[in-house]
């Protein structure tokens, strides 16, 4: 088998949005989650205090659904969560949103093992006014069979 | 001494040690909130079967421990950037402990950089972080 050409998939897939959803978000399950992540301030923690929001982590635990665009190339390797960001741009607070997801990044290392192929997915977060709040990275990273190894 | 301004903050400052809840009963709690449940995060002998040591604690978890001890070191702090780097499996109800240190500060924009690790008890780096905080300049 080849190497994939990466600029090729890079022409072809980077910026395709490939979900969109709309969701509730709930105070109780947004409180839970700071208390289990070990936050202790209200403003995290109890859904009455008046500036009550969502970690900004809170973000990376709404991607889900699809993790790449339909018809993606099979990729030549095992995929593994190799870790995700998040850009905070406004609070998180309960109440209906929308997010949208797409192909960001596609990127190799190479190394001694071989060539790893990074694929950066992100999802945006907007609330219900079409106010961006949050970007939620993940990257996978797969390691490239050399040509002729068996799958 | 909690931090409120970026006054408090100096270069090079360690952050005091977080040692996270990674008990069963907490993850669990963890997995129900964030709505990621599954064996492999809930159940150890259903992850074993699955090849891996333990159950593990999902990566959004160990994301969120990195913002909570940050908040805690300083409760004013807005977290605008957060990056993980996932370079070994965290396991449920095992130890871990996360240190952070500063590595930036831009006193006039408020802004703090830290770098934070995830390590169990041998020592060894399961989780590296990188948060970008912005604080007050000023009290209030």
């Amino acid at each position: 088998m080849s190497a994939l050409d990466i600029e090729a998939l890079r022409d072809q897939w980077i910026g395709v949005q490939f979900e969109e959803r709309a969701f509730e978000l709930d105070a109780a399950a947004m409180a839970e989650y700071a208390k289990a992540c070990g936050e202790v301030a209200g403003l995290y923690t109890d859904p009455e205090d008046p500036d009550f929001q969502a970690p900004p982590t809170f973000a990376s635990s709404l991607q889900r659904g699809r993790g790449l665009p339909e018809n993606f190339p099979q990729m030549p390797g095992l995929g593994m969560d190799a870790g995700k960001a998040v850009e905070a741009f406004a609070p998180i607070r309960p109440g209906p949103k929308t997010s949208r997801t797409h192909m960001h990044d596609i990127y190799t290392k190479t190394g001694r093992s071989g060539r790893m192929i990074f694929l950066v997915v992100r999802m945006a977060l907007y609330d219900d006014a079409g106010t961006h709040l949050a970007n939620a990275d993940t990257r996978v990273v797969i390691r490239e069979k050399p040509t002729g190894e068996e799958a | 001494m909690t931090v409120q301004t970026v006054r408090d903050v100096e270069f090079g400052e360690d952050l005091p040690v977080f040692d996270p809840d990674t008990t069963l009963d907490n993850v669990i709690r963890f997995t129900e909130a964030a709505g990621w449940r599954g064996p492999r995060f809930t159940d150890h002998e259903a992850a074993r079967k699955e090849g891996l040591p333990g159950a593990l604690v999902p990566g959004i978890m160990s994301q969120g421990f990195l913002c909570a001890m940050i908040h805690r070191w300083a409760p004013p702090a807005r977290i605008v950037e957060v990056d993980t780097i996932f370079r070994a499996p965290v396991i449920v109800d095992q130890a871990y402990h996360i240190n952070g240190v500063v590595t930036d500060i831009d006193e006039d924009a408020g802004r703090v950089e830290v770098d934070l690790t995830v390590t169990n008890d041998k020592g060894e780096t399961r989780v590296f972080g990188t948060a970008k905080v912005d604080l007050p300049t000023a009290g209030t």
